[in-house]
């Protein structure tokens, strides 16, 4: 078989090339949106406020502190001073806050562990009056505050990136049938000499594959380069090592995913061009 | 797929490589052949000689099984054509070596790869075919220039090329189409000798030309073909008794 490379016009690989690394990007910026997601919503739901209703007094506290020590969920529990519900209350207000001004407050701040489907806010007022304290757990909000975002981030990340991948697949395609009108020549000769239209174009699909193969993973490659530059500059203090640590096996999957892509985008769209200029060679009239 | 009635199938093994049987053939809403009887066999080197436009490129693609007929019934290498599949037409193709007016090649390969396609088709490695298109390089006389790409030859070595190309394949039918346009008539005479020489391994040859000459260069059955209608050429003595 020919080298895939000998007479191929150098844009031909530069649209291929391009178009892996523009998915492959686009497929890391949705993987990292994605991250971002979930970072946030682990955030949101790690974190509840006990409001302690009875008994009343620092008795009811001290109880409370004791039952939460030993409830599930819960990582730490701290008492919210005047200070820090000043501080909250001026950082959510917009408007500066004395700690003077602030009432008493029966608010204890708890640290959660995730534990997905399970009723958090329930198991702890249950640990709570077990311990002989009547109160209530106020958890992040569900719909206001940035609840139910990181799902629409998600998805929204996730379709975005498919439907650029798309795209970048059609211009694959087209490019690729350029690849087949470049080797009509070729195509006549095999029909002229007996060829199916199944070997003419399969002759040329596995030309085109290579070359996406070749083109989509030099493009992956080199998105994957740019992304990881990229983060080592906007991460603070992050480090090759760290960077290695943190980025998981599934980060991984649009640059190795674009390769592939190209390969068979580039194969189809080289097999359907092929196919049509066989039957143009093989009938007239 | 079709398959062919034991009369047809004797026909062919009796060395009948094409019987056209009032063909019809063109292009669009223009039909270029009409009622074309015509036979060749092998062994045997088929002439068929016309002024131009008369339906010899016509006939050529028809023979080459690349344009399907209208009505009546065309027998090549043992497929018929108005009912034959892709895969049946296909086997029936490889056993042709055709010679276009104006051959197509991969112009970026050299004259060797283009002439060992054919091998190359059937999946043989280039050591096994090596010898061969040497051979046949020499045969066609294209020496040297078999190792340039065939953008670079000349209108001549092109034809020589398309010559060898169209016999490394060893096929049972040799279809060539003005084989000698453009050639002086030495050039042309020596093509046609050299086309003919392959009925000696028992393969079928059809020549398609405006050149009424070439029949002196070598035994041949004589057709001509006028306006799309096919008739066999009286022989040079019924020709003379006639005039």
């Amino acid at each position: 078989m020919k080298n895939p490379f000998a007479g191929v016009e150098r844009a031909l690989i530069l649209t291929l090339v391009f178009a892996a690394f523009a998915a492959t990007l686009a497929g890391l910026g949705a993987r990292a949106a994605d991250r971002l997601a979930v970072h946030y919503e682990q955030q949101r739901s790690a974190y509840a406020v006990v409001r302690v209703l009875a008994p009343e007094g620092p008795e009811g506290m001290a109880a409370a502190e004791a039952a939460l020590a030993h409830a599930p969920h819960v990582l730490t529990a701290a008492r919210m001073t005047a200070n820090r519900a000043a501080e909250l209350l001026s950082q959510w207000g917009g408007v500066e806050i004395s700690p003077a001004s602030v009432p008493d407050i029966r608010l204890i701040e708890i640290e959660l562990t995730p534990s997905p489907g399970a009723d958090v806010a329930g198991d702890i007022v249950a640990a709570l009056a077990q311990g002989g304290v009547t109160a209530e757990v106020i958890e992040a909000p569900r719909e206001i505050a940035g609840g139910g975002v990181s799902a629409r981030v998600r998805t929204a990340a996730l379709w975005g990136a498919l439907a650029f991948a798309a795209l970048m697949a059609a211009i694959v395609w087209l490019a690729a049938r350029g690849l087949a009108a470049r080797r009509r020549e070729l195509v006549t000769v095999m029909c002229d000499l007996g060829a199916m239209r199944s070997q003419a174009s399969g002759r040329i699909a596995d030309e085109a594959a290579v070359l996406g193969l070749y083109a989509g993973a030099a493009g992956a490659a080199l998105a994957g380069l740019a992304a990881g530059a990229v983060m080592l500059l906007v991460i603070p203090g992050a480090s090759v090592e760290t960077l290695r640590d943190m980025i998981l096996p599934i980060d991984l999957a649009p640059i190795v995913a674009a390769p592939l892509g190209a390969a068979v985008a580039a194969g189809a769209g080289a097999r359907g061009a092929a196919a049509h200029f066989h039957a143009q060679a093989a009938r007239l009239g | 797929m079709a398959r062919l009635n034991p009369i047809d199938l004797e026909l062919f093994e009796r060395g009948v490589l094409i019987r056209l049987s009032d063909v019809d053939a063109g292009y669009g809403a223009a039909t270029v052949l009409m009622g074309v009887n015509f036979e060749a066999r092998a062994g045997e080197v088929a002439l068929v000689t016309g002024p131009a436009a008369a339906g010899k490129t016509t006939l050529t693609h028809l023979l080459r099984l690349a344009l399907p007929i209208r009505s009546g019934r065309a027998l090549i290498l043992g497929a018929d054509v108005g009912r034959a599949g892709e895969r049946q037409l296909a086997q029936a193709k490889r056993k042709i070596g055709y010679i276009a007016e104006n051959p197509t090649f991969i112009e970026q390969w050299s004259a060797f790869d283009n002439i060992s396609m054919p091998l190359r088709m059937t999946g043989r490695k280039p050591r096994e075919y090596g010898e061969d298109v040497r051979e046949l390089v020499d045969f066609v006389g294209i020496g040297e220039a078999a190792d340039l790409p065939v953008a670079q030859l000349s209108g001549a070595e092109r034809r020589r090329v398309a010559i060898a190309r169209a016999l490394a394949g060893k096929p049972e039918l040799i279809l060539a189409d003005d084989p000698t346009a453009g050639m002086s008539p030495a050039d042309g005479k020596r093509v046609v000798r050299l086309l003919s020489e392959m009925r000696r391994v028992g393969a079928g040859v059809v020549i398609t030309s405006q050149d009424e000459s070439l029949a002196e260069c070598a035994p041949v059955q004589h057709w001509r073909i006028e306006r799309g209608r096919i008739s066999k050429a009286a022989a040079p003595l019924e020709a003379e008794a006639q005039e």
